[in-house]
This record gives C-alpha cells, structure tokens and sequence, in this order.
C-alpha cells in the first residue's frame, strides 16, 4: 500500500457521505420532474408510484412554465431577495460604523442589535404582521390614527390651520394585500436579518488599520473620503459574504409568506414548490430545478458586480 | 521653508501625562532624529507635531504659524508610517497619487508628479501592482512617494525601517539620507535605533519618559554625553561605567568609559581582569571581562586580530582624556 493509499482509504467515508447527501436528493428531484408522479389520483392510479414508464420528458417543465404563477413566482422571489439584501447591506453598514466608536453602553447596545436575529421567523412573522403592521391593531394603524388626529387638531390652530386643511386624511396600509404583501415580508426579514450584516460588518471593522486612516487624514482625506476609499473597500469581502448567505436563505423564505398572505398574490418559487408538492411531485420537482439554476444565476451576478464596484 | 517650533508643549492622557512642557526648534532643512528607548514619548511627538494627537498645552508653529489648532491635513506636513500604512485596494500609482486627488490636482499634474516620484524611487515597473504584491522594501518607497508628492514643508518618519530585515534597512537609512541631502528639506525620524540615529542626524533628540535629555549633533552627543542617560543609550557597545573608589579617585561618582577608548594588554595596565566571552566580529573583537573589581562587566573593543580565550587573564587601561565624569545626580562634570 503506497503511503497515499491509506489517508484517502480513511477519508472516503466523509467523501462518500457527502456526495450522497448531495447527489440522491439532487437526482431524485431531476427524476422525478422527468416523470408523472403525483400523491392522490382516482382517474389514473398508475401515476401515484415514481416509474420510468411514467415518463413524461419535457412535460412537467411545460405544464410549469405555462402556470400562470410561474413568472410571478420568480419576479417575486428575485424582488424579495434582491430588496432584503440591499436594505440589509446599507443598514448593516451604517449601523456597525455608527457602533464602531466607543461610547457608554457599547456593550449593551450590540447585545440589543443582534437579538432580532435569535427571533423564529415564523414568530416574527406574526408578531410584525399583527402586531406592528395590521391597518387596526397594530402599531401602524395606531401612528395613523394619531397623525390624523394631530393634523385634525392642527386644522383649528391659528396661522398654520389653512395649510393643515389643506391635507388629506392618511389611511393606513393592509400589508395582507395582493399588492403589498411583498412588502411586509421585506420589512420584516431586513428587520431580522439587518443584525447578521451588522455583526459581520461590526468585526470587520474592528480589523480595520488605523495607521491607514491616519495617513488618509494626512493625505487630506475627510471623513466621507475615508469612508468611501478605506472603509468600504475594506467591507468589501463581508459584503460579499453577507450577499451570497443571505441569497441563499431567502431564495428559500416560506414562514413569512405563509404567514403574511397563504401566498395571496405573492407567491416566491419556494411556495409554489409547496403548493404542487400537495400533489403534483412532478411538477414541484421540475420548479426544483428551475430554483436552482436561479438561485444560480442569482448568486454569480451579485458577486460580480460586488466586485467590480468595490475592489478599485 | 519648514521651521518647527515646540512651546511648552505638553500631552496627558488622562491623568498621565506622557509629555511635561516641553520646548524644542527644528530648523529648515535639519535631519532631526527622536531617539529614546520604547516608551519614551518620541512618537507621541511626532503625532503631536503631524496633528494626530491633540496636544493638552502650549503651541506648536510651522514657519511662524501657530498650528496647533490646526488639522492635520493643513499643516502641509507628509508622514510615512511603521506599517507603511499603504492603501491595499489600491494600485501602487493610485496610492502615490492619493493625497493629490484628496487635494483636487488635475489628472495631468497627479501622472506627472507620479511619474517623477516613481522614477526618483525606482517605483515605474511597479506602478500598478497592488502593495501586497511588493516587498517591504517596495511599499517602504511607496509610502516615501505618497509623501513626497505632496511637496510637504516636512517629513516625518515614524520608525520606517523597523519591519525591514537588516540589510535592507541599511540600503533604505541610505536612500533616506541621499533623499534629504538631494531635497533639502525639513525631516523629523522616529527611532529607538541609536545606529539610526548616529548615522542619518544632523540634530539627535535624546528623549527618555516625555523629557528631552539633550539635543545635539551626533558626534556632540558622543563626545560629551550631559548624563548617565544619554551616555549609555548613546555609542554601541554601550559605555561602561565605573563606580566605587576608581571613581572617586578622579573626583567623580561614576566614570563612563566606552569600549572602544580602553586599551588591551597581556602583560601590564592600570585594570586587570578576566575574560568571559569574547566576540569576534571579524573586522572588531568584543571582550567582556570580569573580576575587574571596578563593575560587574567591562566590555572592551579591540580589533579583530586579538584572540583571548575564556579566562585568560587581561589588563585594561583606558584612554584618560576620553574618560567621562558624572556626578551623584547622573550629571556630566566637565
């Protein structure tokens, strides 16, 4: 046995391991989305058990492509992610400068900005969607309420009054709608996720050369120029790092949808998926592989073009 | 132009305070080195002159301006750090030309006067490669050329050379020395090296806990040393010194004698004593003796030709008019 036999004869469990986990779960669903397989039929028993003689070709990407949620699906997931990774990316970045300086209660703060994170999704799902964002209930329709009663009040005053009655009543905003559901769910995983991009950003300044920024302020740097030619190229890894997990996780968000709406007019490609998997695998399968070669496409665009407007 | 002027400048950080008032001139076109061991404040003040700390009292003028309200950035001072403190996202060229566009120059002035620095530092070939890519003695001449594009009124250096290996070091105190003597312009150098210091200074500035000990050219400060401090930091090997009745004797507290002013001899002197360890260093041999009853060790300097053995038994005679006198207060008596 040559001396190279031996520590991969030892590594191969590990190896073998991990490309089943991948590679059976991966096949299966390629197999599947080529086939006619679904849970319940009485017209067609034969269709209920996974079979080659089942073989559909094309068929299920058809049927998909031609459902009338598809492009819904994937605009909706592409403007879900795309606007949680930008609001998350700016808020984590200008929080984790504003807590960089040191200042009474540091400690206490970062503790505070990070606890979103430890929140489960699908309770902070219900909690923001019934508690904060509901048009009767929640915060939002008691900050209407109280901005409509104070612009009331405002009518009758002196001087001011004719501009006031010049304003119209505010309604509040049902966030459970076709048109805003999407909405809400970006409120509030940019609520839950902002904390991650503020951690990492946190750390990262903390590495940051101090001796650069004091020959930038020799050089003439001011603060924004500092900022824009030292600091942000310096966050340019974590941004990266930040975009391509938290594309990952959200290209896969289903509690808030779930919770927001039931999918109501804001379908993303997972709960499409959910929703053929009630009986159709085949065509779940086939929206599988559609989300994957998106999440794809997704993940090697936004790296590029971090790239190529951060490193100088 | 570049005349700096320290008035009772002092710095506390909180409590402690690092610098007491303290007073000192840099004249135009001077080569002045902060020496003084770590920990001595010398840094301190140099970011206290470039304006990165604000200083607790007393003024600071640049060319009979008083700067010491003044931003760093207008003070038209340009500073090359320890870690070079180079730009990494940036290419080589876009580092040099860094301040420049801070300053808003046209692009065509920032080639040209990056052009010229590269070439005067041997930079051209490397103009658009990342500082990562160099090696230290590179991002070293980088720093040198985004400061000197700036055309400051002065320079200063932050300990440069003390992340370069040895030989470099040498090449680069060289280069720094030909810069100065070619530029003419005022430059304050930070280090804890008194080879350094020795060998760059026009003006040394002994510095030891914030107080300035002397000030004076090199060879002033060799020669006559004002105390024990600047005595022993000074000249390398160190000074000897000797107590006891030797030293009372030549009406004194203790004697300071170099290694290089005492004499060897086998067979008589006015010391005697044993070899411990000898060190060769080919051109100079280093002899460290002991049981001189004069102090625990005596290092001598002879030349390279001299061979002794451990425990070989040596006699010692020191060179009378080179032999310094302090008194109880560590003060030089002249």
């Amino acid at each position: 046995m040559s001396n190279r036999t031996l520590p991969r004869l030892l590594q191969t469990p590990a190896v073998l391991l991990l490309l089943i986990w991948m590679l059976i779960p991966l096949s299966m669903t390629l197999y599947f989305s080529f086939i006619r397989y679904v849970l319940n039929s009485l017209r067609r028993p034969e269709w209920t058990k996974p079979s080659i003689s089942n073989w559909r070709g094309f068929g299920n990407y058809e049927f998909v492509l031609n459902n009338k949620d598809f492009i819904l699906a994937i605009q909706n997931s592409l403007l879900i992610v795309c606007s949680i990774l930008f609001f998350t990316v700016i808020f984590g970045i200008l929080i984790a400068v504003l807590i960089n300086k040191s200042f009474p209660g540091r400690g206490v703060v970062r503790v505070l900005l990070i606890s979103p994170f430890f929140v489960m999704p699908a309770v902070n799902a219900v909690l923001w969607i019934n508690m904060i964002l509901d048009p009767v209930l929640g915060l939002q329709g008691l900050a209407v309420g109280g901005l409509n009663d104070a612009i009331e009040g405002l009518r009758n005053a002196p001087l001011v009054g004719g501009f006031f009655s010049l304003w119209p009543d505010f309604a509040p905003i049902s966030f459970r709608a076709t048109q805003t559901s999407a909405i809400a769910v970006i409120i509030m995983v940019t609520w839950q996720w902002t904390p991650f991009a503020v951690l990492i950003f946190m750390t990262s300044l903390q590495s940051e050369d101090q001796q650069q920024k004091e020959a930038a302020i020799l050089d003439g740097a001011g603060a924004w120029s500092q900022f824009r030619f030292l600091t942000l190229p310096h966050l340019s890894r974590p941004i990266a790092i930040v975009v391509m997990i938290q594309a990952i996780f959200h290209l896969s968000l289903y509690a808030e949808i779930e919770i927001v709406s039931r999918g109501n007019g804001n379908k993303n490609l997972p709960y499409l998926i959910g929703e053929f998997a009630n009986n159709n695998i085949g065509a779940a399968s086939a929206t599988g592989i559609f989300a994957v070669i998106l999440a794809n496409i997704v993940a090697f665009f936004l790296l590029r073009m971090i790239g190529k407007t951060l490193m100088e | 132009m570049g005349r700096i002027l320290l008035e009772n400048v002092t710095k506390s950080f909180g409590d402690a305070q690092v610098i007491p008032p303290l007073d000192l001139v840099i004249d135009d076109g001077e080569f002045t080195v902060f020496v003084g061991p770590s920990g001595c404040g010398k840094s301190t003040l140099l970011r206290l002159i470039a304006g990165l700390e604000e200083t607790s009292s007393g003024t600071i003028t640049i060319d009979g301006l008083d700067v010491t309200q003044v931003p760093p950035s207008k003070r038209g001072l340009a500073m090359v750090f320890q870690s070079y403190a180079l730009y990494p996202h940036m290419t080589v060229r876009k580092n040099i030309a860094f301040p420049m566009r801070m300053a808003g120059l046209s692009q065509a002035e920032q080639d040209k006067r990056v052009m010229t620095a590269a070439k005067s530092l041997n930079l051209v070939d490397y103009l658009d490669r990342k500082p990562g890519q160099l090696s230290g003695g590179q991002r070293q001449r980088v720093a040198i050329g985004r400061a000197i594009v700036r055309d400051p009124t002065a320079f200063l250096f932050d300990e440069p050379l003390s992340n370069l290996d040895a030989a470099l070091r040498v090449g680069m105190r060289l280069e720094i020395s030909e810069m100065h003597k070619r530029m003419q312009t005022t430059m304050i150098y930070v280090t804890h090296d008194q080879v350094e210091a020795m060998t760059m200074a026009d003006k040394i500035v002994v510095l030891q806990a914030g107080v300035i000990e002397q000030v004076g050219s090199p060879l002033e400060l060799y020669r006559s040393p004002c105390n024990l401090f600047v005595a022993g930091f000074i000249g390398s090997p160190k000074m000897n010194f000797i107590t006891g009745t030797e030293a009372a004797n030549r009406h004194a507290h203790t004697l300071g004698v170099r290694p290089e002013h005492i004499a060897v001899s086998t067979q008589t002197g006015a010391w005697t004593g044993r070899v411990s360890v000898s060190e060769h260093l080919g051109s100079d041999t280093f002899l460290h003796v002991h049981e001189t009853g004069l102090a625990d060790t005596l290092t001598v300097r002879t030349n390279g030709e001299i061979s002794f053995k451990h425990g070989d038994i040596i006699h010692l005679t020191p060179r009378e008019e080179m032999v310094h006198r302090f008194d109880a207060a560590g003060l030089r008596i002249s």
